[in-house]
């Protein structure tokens, strides 16, 4: 494989039971890069990600920052990939400090009474400046509104210093300013080169504002993988099986 | 950086001073649950008696001798046993809550109580309840029950869903549970000869007062408590969801399995010796992380603590309250946990 990629995805199926939703998919993505996954609702995008993140089962072979996931404790596997899921409640009252700390868990050895290192401290303190949350660090988590809980669960996926994340739709129920800047922070992230995101996005203009790279999927395959400038509006249009850029235009021409 | 050193020592040293003023509190309750009774023992004599049965020193001249076999041999394992009991329920019902990140989830939702009570039903109907034996007898069948009822359950629930998500083994729980207490309800009925001590053993009772029973359940409670200390910070983990979890690199069946399974030796420990006690479970976890947060390293340590004062109390409102006769521990939680379970609940929605 060549060196850059950062997460190198060869024929990979999954599903639910005997159930397969995703068939035989490869595509990569480098260091540096973003990519925006595509699609018509139930075409696998979420399952996917849930596959990437060791949720469920999956065939196939993944790399991430060229290590293979196939057989690696979850543990090893966290440190290099990460899932931010959609927006969900917390059961209990844990103050944004400790909610973020929890996503040192895999940089932790299970020992009796562990403690906090320095560098979790760091890593914990970074993350809470990064998505502008620092200030909430002593409030808890149960009394946050939408938009402050969602920056708070993109806090604990940097503090899991992986090297891939995963998006779920982060963007949902979030005003336009905290979507504007959960994407900003998310591409700060990968501007050092060194790791990448793939995320799946509800809305088509938000996903190719922020990803360079897109992949479409049709049902579970792979529709085309490639820049955004160079892929065919007609494959969108096939995918969606609408007119893709006219739809665009009506809704933002009004700006532009 | 250095800052924030400090902010968390401070927090840190907070919580330090909550815990040992609980301590305290959990050690000045046992003094004074061995106490009082019908007879009134200051805590100095309880110490002098102590002394007298642990170190040889001679009794003062002011306590009777037989005060000494009714603080030592009838109180104190006594008090001693409602507070570990107290003490498994609790953080069993903490961890139970984390794990299926139900607020109102419950060791005996697993089938823990069920089991337990089939198996010291079907001992009690038997008749050797009542011989030598019986004393360990049924402790030992409603615990075996108590176990097989929760394996049951897990393999069933992995049986029907792979991945054993928390709907699938609430729900499972709730169908084997309702079953046992069925059978249990007809093994009552057809002999009515034992249906009242059957019927007693469903409300729990201390009253099985001796050391043995504290010497059986002390080391279970105190290694399984260890134990879920051990997880900690997988349980910190888990209350967010099954599916951050997994992906966060918790190995979810596995630890799942080992949670259930220390929660059900534990609580099934306990329920075998005293029988089922309701809402210790359910809300001594609640009132711990209210004061002490929801972090598990703290948690769990607030929870024994907090579980156990909370038994012994009761215990002692259950001895005290209508002398001669006992009310049923299982009856006094219930009435101290149900309205206080309400308040807790719309309390915290209207601040929410």
């Amino acid at each position: 494989m060549d060196i850059t990629a950062m997460l190198a995805v060869e024929n990979l199926s999954c599903g639910y039971g005997k159930t397969e939703v995703i068939h035989d998919l490869s595509f990569r993505v480098k260091a540096g890069e973003r990519l925006c996954i595509l699609g018509p609702n139930g075409c696998g995008k979420t399952t996917l990600l849930r596959a990437l993140a060791g949720v469920i089962p999956w065939q196939g072979s993944v790399e991430a920052d060229g290590i293979l996931l196939h057989g690696l404790p979850p543990k090893q596997r966290a440190k290099k990939i990460a899932l931010m899921s959609q927006f969900s409640r917390a059961a209990f009252d844990y103050t944004v400090y400790e909610a973020v700390m929890l996503g040192r868990y895999a940089h932790r050895s299970g020992s009796l009474f562990l403690s906090e290192t320095a560098a979790d401290r760091g890593a914990v303190e970074d993350a809470l400046r990064r998505t502008g949350v620092w200030e909430l660090r002593e409030k808890l988590v149960t009394k946050l509104s939408g938009g402050q809980m969602q920056r708070v669960f993109l806090a604990r996926t940097f503090a899991q210093e992986p090297r891939v994340i995963l998006l779920d739709e982060p963007a949902n129920h979030l005003d336009l300013r905290y979507q504007a800047e959960l994407l900003e922070s998310l591409r700060d992230w990968t501007a050092d080169g060194k790791r990448c995101v793939a995320g799946v996005f509800h809305d088509i203009g938000l996903a190719l504002a922020f990803a360079d790279t897109a992949l479409l999927l049709e049902e579970g395959r792979k529709l085309a993988c490639g820049p955004v400038e160079e892929l065919d509006e007609k494959l969108f249009n096939r995918l969606y099986g609408m007119d893709v850029r006219r739809y665009m235009r009506q809704m933002y021409g009004r700006w532009a | 950086m250095r800052k924030k050193t400090v902010m968390g020592r401070k927090m840190n040293m907070g919580a330090g001073m909550k815990m040992g003023l609980l301590f305290l509190a959990a050690l000045l309750t046992l003094l004074f649950g061995v106490g009082i009774g019908s007879v009134y023992v200051p805590p100095v004599d309880i110490l002098a008696i102590l002394a007298e049965r642990f170190f040889g020193q001679s009794l003062p001249d002011h306590i009777p001798a037989n005060y000494s076999v009714m603080v030592f041999d009838m109180r104190l394992p006594r008090v001693l046993l409602a507070f570990l009991t107290g003490a498994a329920l609790a953080v069993c019902g903490a961890v139970m809550q984390s794990l299926l990140q139900n607020p109102l989830a419950s060791p005996f939702g697993l089938g823990v109580s069920s089991g337990a009570g089939l198996g010291a039903s079907l001992v009690i109907v038997s008749g050797f309840a009542t011989a030598g034996l019986g004393t360990f007898l049924l402790p030992a069948v409603s615990l075996c029950f108590a176990l097989g009822t929760v394996f049951f359950v897990l393999l069933l629930a992995a049986r029907l869903d792979r991945r054993m998500s928390n709907v699938t083994v609430i729900l499972v729980g709730m169908v084997v549970s309702l079953f046992g207490n069925a059978v249990m309800s007809l093994l009552a009925t057809s002999s009515p000869a034992h249906a009242q001590r059957i019927q007693l053993w469903q409300l729990g009772s201390f009253s099985m007062r001796e050391w043995s029973a504290v010497w059986a359940l002390f080391p279970v409670t105190l290694l399984v408590c260890l134990y879920f200390l051990r997880y900690a910070g997988d349980l910190d983990v888990m209350t967010f969801g099954e599916e951050q979890a997994s992906a966060m690199g918790v190995d979810l069946r596995r630890v799942r399995g080992r949670l259930m399974t220390a929660v059900a030796v534990l609580t099934g420990t306990a329920v075998a010796f005293v029988g089922i006690i309701g809402f210790v479970d359910l809300i001594v976890p609640h009132i711990a992380r209210r004061f002490f947060g929801a972090v598990h390293r703290r948690t769990i340590p607030a929870c024994a603590l907090l579980g156990g004062t909370f038994l012994v109390l009761c215990d002692l409102a259950a001895r005290t309250l209508t002398p001669p006769h006992e009310i049923p521990i299982g009856s006094i939680t219930a009435l101290l946990g149900a309205p206080f379970f309400l308040y807790l609940f719309f309390a915290g929605r209207k601040d929410g």
